[in-house]
């Protein structure tokens, strides 16, 4: 499943702790990828929309929990597609070209490519591909048009304090690691997440799956059944054909003569 | 020329010939989601198209499929000791020397297949629309789609066998399945069972 580590694989680097919640990166998001607006009900939180969406590539998710020096923790995450090196979204996608790797290590999608089969999000640990209208793929691509030319992602660039960082992966995670961050969520999961969080606390009070994995059907599928699909035939014809040239034919010609 | 017996009827030959056109379409599509094979898309004007091509094949598939228990179900699951013995000589496939026992109007080889194509032919519709119609429900969509292989692996390997053995490996049988008939002296010697029980001794 893995392809190559690329060299200059690039990386959002989220550091939940500097994120003041302003929620600039859902806008500068939606204006560089020309989304539209999305109309939510008010559900007694700040979060807005309320999930990932085909027109909300990154959402913050506001979290309340309970801490000792207040009456209350509020937490901000930034989510949007991890950019795994294992993508069981692209695993599962039975059309080519729909959903692809960049140079830079983003997986990127193709609208027109798009067969609409909705497989991709049941493959996806992070429950991250949503559907438009029309039923096609929509996510976060890294913004593949603009760090293929050399930019920032346009959430990154607006960000107010440094909580979403862009840049060379590696460099990032050894940033980070200085920095005194007890885990980089997403530096070996996966085969290594392109979207990554430095946290002082436990990921999982920010509401982070602790392991993620691509669903076993699928890692079976990808690992057993398609080989088998393959060597199946080509075992058959193999063995047809030795029979064929070994054993031969059923002959009747003998008998049939007699009765003619 | 010699005398004839119809072995399988109009209607069962124009099926067979659905079913199998739209089952092998079907294994290539397939084949060409599961490798990304660009060049069958093309031909099909794309992957959409093929999706759409994919799926509606599906469902010629099925309803041939379930026609056609009218013309082998009956037989399919009928087995005796003769029965039996096809099996412990291989059906005479791997030596020549052997004695095949008296088969009846099909051998249990071609019966078990027939019982293997309408199993899976029916588990891989069923996962097929779940694929196509149960998009929102991830435990469906998962289960669907691992069934749906799983029943396709079963397809790749049951349907060549069966093309090998009605072509090359016993040549005449391909005329059954275009006109329906077979000399009947063949028939006495290969199906005897059959013979008797429509009374042309
Ligand atoms: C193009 C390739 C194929 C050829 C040349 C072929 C040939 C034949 C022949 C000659 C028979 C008659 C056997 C007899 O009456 O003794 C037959 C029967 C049959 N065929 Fe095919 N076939 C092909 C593809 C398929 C496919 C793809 C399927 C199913 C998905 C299929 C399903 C059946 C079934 C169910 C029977 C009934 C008898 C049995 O169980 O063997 N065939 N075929
Ligand atoms: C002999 C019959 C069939 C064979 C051999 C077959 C084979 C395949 C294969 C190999 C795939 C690609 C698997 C993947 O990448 O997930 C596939 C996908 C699919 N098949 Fe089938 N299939 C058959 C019948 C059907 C039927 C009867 C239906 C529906 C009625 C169906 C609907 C689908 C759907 C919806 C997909 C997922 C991709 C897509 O949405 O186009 N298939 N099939
Ligand atoms: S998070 Fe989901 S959509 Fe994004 S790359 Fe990973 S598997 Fe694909
Ligand atoms: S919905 Fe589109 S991107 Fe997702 S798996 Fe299907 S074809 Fe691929
Ligand atoms: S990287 Fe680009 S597409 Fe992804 S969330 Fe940020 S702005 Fe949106």
């Amino acid at each position: 499943m893995a392809n190559d580590i690329t060299k200059n694989r690039k990386a959002i680097l989220v550091t939940p702790e500097n994120c003041i919640g302003c929620r600039a990166c859902q806008v500068a998001c939606k204006s560089w990828n020309q989304l539209p607006g999305i109309k939510t009900k008010n559900n007694g939180t700040y979060q807005n929309p309320p999930d990932l969406a085909s027109a909300a590539f990154n959402i913050i998710k506001f979290s309340e929990v309970p801490s000792q020096e207040n009456p209350v923790r509020w937490l901000f995450l930034s989510r949007r597609c991890m950019h795994c090196e294992d993508a069981g979204c692209m695993a599962i996608c039975p059309a080519p070209g729909a959903l692809y790797r960049t140079a830079e290590g983003a997986v990127a999608f193709d609208h027109d490519k798009c067969i609409s089969c909705k497989l991709c999000v049941n493959a996806c640990p992070f429950d991250v591909p949503r559907f438009d209208e029309e039923g096609k793929v929509s996510k976060c691509n890294l913004c593949a048009d603009r760090i293929g030319a050399e930019m920032q992602p346009s959430c990154v660039k607006t960000c107010p304090t440094g909580a979403l960082k862009f840049g060379d992966r590696n460099e990032l995670i050894s940033a980070a690691k200085k920095e005194g961050f007890a885990t980089i969520y997403g530096e070996n999961d996966l085969g290594g997440l392109g979207t990554i969080y430095a946290f002082k606390d436990k990921p999982k009070l920010y509401g982070m799956i602790e392991n993620p994995t691509i669903p076993s059907s699928v890692i079976f599928w990808h690992s057993y059944l398609k080989p088998l699909s393959l060597f199946g035939l080509g075992g058959v014809v193999a063995a047809a054909a030795l029979h064929y040239l070994a054993i031969g034919p059923h002959k009747e010609e003998e008998e049939k003569k007699e009765e003619v | 020329m010699a005398e004839m017996i119809r072995k399988s009827s109009v209607d069962e030959i124009v099926n067979h010939w659905i079913l199998a056109g739209s089952c092998i379409l079907l294994m290539i599509t397939g084949y060409a989601f599961l490798f990304h094979v660009e060049s069958i898309g093309s031909v099909l004007g794309g992957f959409n198209t093929m999706k759409t091509v994919h799926n509606w094949l599906g469902v010629v598939f099925v309803l041939s499929l379930l026609y056609s228990m009218r013309h082998y179900l009956r037989d399919a699951l009928e087995y005796d000791a003769d029965d039996k013995q096809w099996f412990k000589v291989a059906g005479g496939y791997l030596s020549h020397k052997v004695k095949v026992p008296p088969m009846g109007k099909y051998n249990p080889g071609q019966k078990l297949y027939y019982l293997v194509i309408l199993v899976f032919g029916i588990v891989i519709a069923i996962s097929g629309f779940g694929i196509w119609f149960m998009k929102d429900n991830m435990t469906v969509m998962l289960i669907s789609h691992l069934v749906h292989n799983i029943a396709f692996c079963v397809f790749v390997i049951a349907v060549p066998v069966h093309i090998y053995l009605g072509t090359l490996a016993n040549p005449g049988t391909f005329k059954i399945m275009v006109s329906g008939t077979m000399p009947l002296s063949e028939a006495k010697k290969k199906h005897p069972k059959w013979i008797k029980s429509v009374g042309k001794v």
